[in-house]
């Protein structure tokens, strides 16, 4: 890639940002777009800026974290031990696999008005779906990562004696990390939007629940400075994730 | 291991019957544990979908949502077309629109949902909108894929022998296209039940979301399942259905 | 224990593949049988599909033949022996998650061997292959050649009676292949090791070896086994000398007609070469 092409591009894409924000002031002065739909510029951004320098968000911010880390948490446990269960032999690899990617392909969405009847409107809900939704890409990963170590170091380390133990800590597993890693991050980045998703469409706290409430109240600007909140939140725990996985990777590729 | 010793169950036969033991555990347990009013044992599930069926206003929620899905979709399959087709055939323009396409992609779109909500109404424009919203990105970005494959060797050799535009693109740009746009039709698919039906969960004033909340609130889980499962079904169909197409359009598949 | 007495017996082994009768069945080896004095070189060499990986193999208790048996000392082979037998494959087997020297303890590890033992070991093997120097190196950083030392290094830190090394070069080049097999056999003179490899390449058949095995085209039978009177360790002069080539012509002639016959057999996948 040219540097002059590049330099080129990065100009169209600040040309491409500066024109929306140019847009969007443009159209919401007096006599624009209806106020309620879409708030000036101006306001949004200092609402965001109250966000960001006082504590107000913190008690929603607290709960939606707590609910992630939680399903993140259940979901990695039990995907793994599942995946591992699943890894001991092919048949049982053959049986469960297409079983696993299967309910993988129901929009885990559907499931949640159902753990609103059994956990009710609070943090356990969104735990649930989260882990439910989580549970799929660590779980087919760790299968995937187990089954499928390179023959060929299974046979050195059994020339050389290892027992099944052995085998299992000093081969098996490394090999396997780098893709059941991959999972993880996976599991991770979907958990938080289904949490987000979940508290949406009912819930009594966290970034959802607050976004919802303003939208309710008509407070159309906080409402806004809100979602780019949440944005950049999603984006955030996206960088960490990934960042997360890339150093796990480094050391076992 | 000797590797000639098959299993004396196949594996597909295997999964049913451990399918049917899940099932089986469910009914059991549900029946000696669960309370009424949560939890119910799938043979109650089942016998609750004629009483589903029966109410035309649920069977009609069930339309629209149905409606809202294929209308989304086509909408996200013509439209994300269109834009990739056009983003993807212009170098430039590629290099300096994908990333903004990109990041749109990876917003976490459930915290804009209300606003979908406040602009479109309750109705199925919200929903439509807020689907083809999921749907459209996977659609270009598997577009601009499928075009970048292209060689342009190729496109030369076409209009070094006088092709017209159109020409090379029904020839040549069309077919290359042809399976990572039936890819990208699949993940389309996904993302427009995803906006979907998250739209209709949220809006519990009218459609399945009214009904959700209604079955929900009157701790009815007979009722809950049955209307769950049958939404789960159309989903999974409807995934199926592209899943197929994507299979049998990637026998297209040029080097 | 004299030099020279019969430390691996193999007697009348097959291998095959597939229910007799049925067209597809493959047999691999046939009525292999042959004894490996202690101390010997010996090189397994044929065409593709021979059954010489697989013979290998079964001495290594990594694999069970369908007929017949090996026994090392006497004990029958039942499985891989790690105090007797230590292996050293064709194709990267290097963990590359761990470094050069944490690879060359691992077999030690397996065996038990006691933490300290395990960093001598693994440094004299390491110097013994010239690698010292990168210990710490991963393997991802190390050239084929330097990868295939490693493997090497880790085969000798096992300290075991027998070598068994399937094409130990085939994945290097061949101006590689000949100073590794130079550095080889001043290695495996030191060592006294019993050491039975396969390979491809006539040359360092008979330059590293005492005896050479010569298996038919499948099914693999030893068509004859030739001697190479030539004291260890070999010296580069040995390379260029008419006794060299006088035997290499005797392999070819043998192997000539063999190899011909491969080229218009199936491949199989599965019975492996």
């Amino acid at each position: 890639m040219r540097p002059k092409l590049q330099f080129g591009q990065r100009l169209i894409q600040l040309g491409v940002l500066i024109a929306i924000l140019v847009a969007w002031w443009y159209f919401t002065l007096p006599g624009g777009i209806n106020r309620l739909l879409l708030p000036p510029p101006a306001p949004v951004f200092s609402d965001f800026w109250v966000l960001l320098t006082t504590r107000s968000i913190w008690p929603d911010l607290l709960v939606t974290v707590h609910e992630w880390v939680v399903a993140v948490a259940i979901a990695t446990v039990a995907g793994c031990t599942l995946g591992y269960l699943v890894s001991r032999s092919a048949y049982t690899v053959r049986v469960f696999d297409p079983l696993l990617a299967g309910l993988y392909s129901i929009p885990a969405i559907l499931l949640f008005p159902l753990f609103l009847l059994f956990f009710g409107l609070g943090t356990g809900s969104k735990i649930a779906i989260g882990t439910t939704i989580a549970f799929f890409p660590v779980v087919l990963n760790t299968v995937a990562g187990l089954a499928n170590v390179d023959k060929a170091y299974i046979r050195a380390a059994q020339s050389m004696g290892a027992n099944d133990l052995q085998l299992f800590w000093s081969v098996m597993l490394p090999a396997a990390f780098p893709v059941v890693l991959t999972g993880l991050r996976l599991g991770c980045i979907i958990a938080f939007l289904a949490i987000l998703g979940g508290e949406t469409i009912s819930s009594l706290a966290g970034l959802g629940h607050r976004i919802v409430s303003l939208a309710e109240n008509m407070e159309s600007s906080r409402m806004f400075a809100n979602i780019i909140f949440a944005v950049l939140m999603a984006f955030v725990i996206n960088g960490i994730v990934s960042f997360a996985e890339a150093r796990g990777r480094r050391g076992f590729q | 291991m000797n590797p000639r010793q098959g299993p004396w169950i196949s594996a597909g036969f295997m999964r049913l019957i451990v399918i049917f033991v899940l099932l089986a555990i469910w009914e059991i347990g549900a029946r000696l544990y669960a309370d009424p009013l949560f939890l119910c044992p799938p043979s109650q599930a089942v016998a609750a979908l004629p009483h589903i069926f029966g109410d035309p206003k649920v069977v009609n929620a069930i339309g629209v949502t149905i409606y809202e899905l294929v209308t989304a979709f086509a909408i996200s399959v013509v439209v994300g077309l269109a834009v990739g087709l056009a983003v993807g055939l212009h170098g430039f323009t590629k290099q300096a629109i994908m990333p903004v396409i990109l990041m749109l992609y990876a917003t976490p779109q459930a915290v804009i949902l209300p606003l979908f909500v406040l602009s479109f109404g309750i109705g199925p424009e919200a929903k439509i909108a807020f689907g083809v919203s999921h749907g459209i990105f996977p659609v270009i970005v598997t577009t601009v894929a499928g075009v970048q494959n292209l060689r342009p060797h190729l496109l030369r050799a076409a209009h070094s022998m006088g092709a017209s535009r159109w020409q090379v693109f029904t020839a040549i740009v069309f077919p290359h296209m042809i399976p990572s746009f039936f890819t990208g039709m699949r993940l389309g698919m996904t993302g427009v039940l995803l906006g979907v039906l998250l739209a209709e969960l949220y809006v519990s004033t009218a459609g399945i979301g009214f009904y959700t909340r209604l079955f929900a609130e009157s701790f009815s889980p007979p009722d809950l399942f049955a209307l769950i499962a049958v939404l789960a079904a159309i989903a999974v169909t409807l995934n199926e259905l592209c899943r197929m197409a994507e299979r049998h359009f990637s026998r297209w598949n040029i080097g | 224990m004299n030099r020279g007495d019969a430390v691996i017996k193999v007697e009348g082994v097959s291998q095959a593949f597939g229910v007799e009768g049925d067209p597809r069945r493959v047999v691999a080896l046939e009525s292999a049988t042959l004894d490996i004095a202690r101390g010997e070189l010996l090189s397994l060499i044929g065409p593709s599909g021979c059954g010489k990986s697989t013979l290998l193999n079964i001495i290594g208790g990594l694999a069970t033949p369908s007929t017949g048996r090996v026994t090392i000392e006497g004990q029958p082979v039942r499985g891989p022996s790690p105090q007797k037998v230590a292996y050293v494959f064709q194709e990267n087997t290097l963990f590359p998650w761990r470094t050069v020297i944490d690879n060359v303890k691992l077999g030690m590890a397996f065996q038990g061997v006691a933490k300290a033992e395990r960093d001598d070991r693994a440094r004299q093997s390491l110097e013994a292959v010239g690698l010292v120097d990168f210990s710490d190196h991963y393997p991802a950083q190390l050239s084929g050649g330097m990868k295939q030392r490693v493997q090497l290094a880790r085969a000798l830190g096992l300290q075991t009676e027998i070598l068994l090394m399937d094409e130990p070069f085939a994945a290097l080049d061949e101006q590689t292949r000949m100073v590794l097999g130079e550095d080889l056999s001043v290695l495996l003179a030191r060592t006294g090791k019993t050491i039975i490899f396969v390979t491809h390449s006539l040359v360092e058949a008979v330059f590293l070896a005492d005896r050479v095995a010569v298996l038919t085209a499948r099914p693999g039978k030893i068509k004859k086994i030739i001697h190479i009177d030539e004291p260890h360790p070999r010296k580069s002069a040995f390379m260029t000398s008419p006794k060299l080539s006088a035997l290499r012509n005797e392999l070819y002639e043998l192997l000539h007609d063999e190899i011909r016959k491969t080229l218009i057999q199936p491949t199989e996948a599965g019975a492996g070469a």
